[in-house]
């Protein structure tokens, strides 16, 4: 219980913090508060800056490029407004890596009874759907020494999605049957 | 569709936090009277199977992909409100799990993936069944991807509109309409063709197998 309000409590302070970072527009601020989640992250801000440049690059990258672009046309600066959306884009992303190492959702959203059992449910089937596509997908690229052709990749896909479909009815009724044989629908 | 944070203002994200909470909260009341051992698991699976679904790519000509959503097979398969919370929970667990999606577009995401797109597909099949059941299927799956695609660039193209420091330069994502309606309408009519027939193959391939688990 006390552990549980613990993980509630970071959940607050995480949605504080998203709150103030989209709330401050000042650069410096942000660079601040970049410097301070960095802080925090402690060991983990290696691993925690790079997942961060995995998500965002692309959609950084685009934008950015785009708006380079859009303010030459227009012969304006785009520096002002390129450096505080991607101090705030970084800022945000680095917080919510941060969020996800140190806090464990599941005891976060303890307050609601069915909230956490949906989470539950749909978390550990995710997972163990996750690794099954990852299976699918590997097990393609090893049986084609070329690379396999669209015709091949949406059969594959479409073989994939009809097993995930049938695995997936039949957990939902071995989950059925273990939750009543358990009495938790009888509260 | 999916945003990062940082593109979205507080004038945007709060207003639909709140509507997106006032929704959650009917859900999960409409849900917990339906709830018993054959509903609550799957909503479960059929949520995780739409996790994975985002996961599983497909190929377009030119090199690139798109993923699908399995929104209107949700919608058609669940009802509205069931899969409006699915996709929320879908969208929540890659935000706050695997940190994929931002969580300041959740509630923009939820709302036009989940609530419209769902919402959409549903009343496109109702109306179409009758007509014909696969073309109701398949305009079903082409609408749950189009139109909350069509609300999430109305959303971005909104934004330096909305957010704008005293100069008049943006704050939040840059650009207006006119860039983001074709660039997320373009693709996403296409994707949309995708989503058509996997929801149509996938709800005939849902109804062979509910059949066989039945028996």
């Amino acid at each position: 219980m006390h552990r549980a309000n613990h993980h509630q409590a970071l959940l607050l302070a995480y949605a504080g913090a998203i709150l103030t970072a989209t709330l401050v527009h000042e650069p410096r601020h942000l660079a601040l508060g970049l410097l301070l989640v960095l802080i925090l992250a402690g060991r983990q801000i290696t691993r925690i800056l790079l997942r961060t440049l995995r998500v965002v690059l692309l959609f950084n990258l685009t934008v950015s490029l785009g708006y380079v672009l859009l303010a030459l046309l227009r012969h304006i600066s785009p520096w002002d407004t390129l450096i505080l959306i991607n101090l705030r884009v970084l800022t945000l992303t680095c917080l919510t890596f941060l969020f996800i190492a140190r806090v464990n959702l599941f005891q976060a959203l303890g307050f609601s009874r069915t909230l956490t059992w949906l989470l539950v449910l749909a978390y550990s089937q995710a997972l163990a759907l996750k690794q099954v596509h990852e299976d699918f997908r590997l097990a393609l690229v090893s049986r084609t020494p070329i690379r396999p052709s669209l015709r091949d990749r949406y059969r594959a896909s479409a073989a994939a999605a009809a097993w995930l479909l049938d695995k997936g009815l039949a957990g939902a009724h071995q989950t059925a049957l273990a939750l009543r044989s358990r009495g938790f629908f009888d509260a | 569709m999916h945003i990062p944070d940082g593109f979205i203002s507080p004038q945007t994200y709060l207003p639909a936090y709140a509507l997106c909470a006032g929704l959650w909260w009917m859900g999960m009341h409409r849900l917990r009277a339906r709830l018993d051992e054959a509903t609550l698991p799957y909503v479960a699976v059929l949520t995780a199977l739409s996790f994975v679904l985002m996961m599983v790519a497909l190929p377009l000509p030119g090199g690139t992909t798109a993923h699908a959503a399995g929104i209107a097979l949700l919608a058609v398969s669940l009802g509205v409100w069931m899969a409006f919370l699915a996709v929320s929970m879908v969208l929540a667990m890659q935000a706050l799990l695997f940190g994929d999606g931002g969580i300041t577009a959740l509630a923009v995401n939820a709302l036009a993936m989940g609530f419209l797109g769902s919402l959409s597909a549903r009343i496109t099949w109702r109306l179409l069944r009758p007509l014909h059941e696969g073309a109701a299927l398949w305009l079903a799956g082409w609408v749950s991807v189009v139109l909350p695609a069509l609300a999430v660039a109305l959303v971005l193209g909104l934004q330096p509109v909305i957010a704008q420091d005293a100069a008049g330069k943006p704050l939040f994502f840059p650009f207006g309409l006119r860039v983001t309606l074709p660039a997320l309408l373009m693709p996403h009519a296409l994707v949309g063709v995708g989503e058509g027939i996997l929801t149509w193959l996938g709800y005939r391939y849902l109804t062979r197998l509910r059949q066989r688990h039945a028996t």
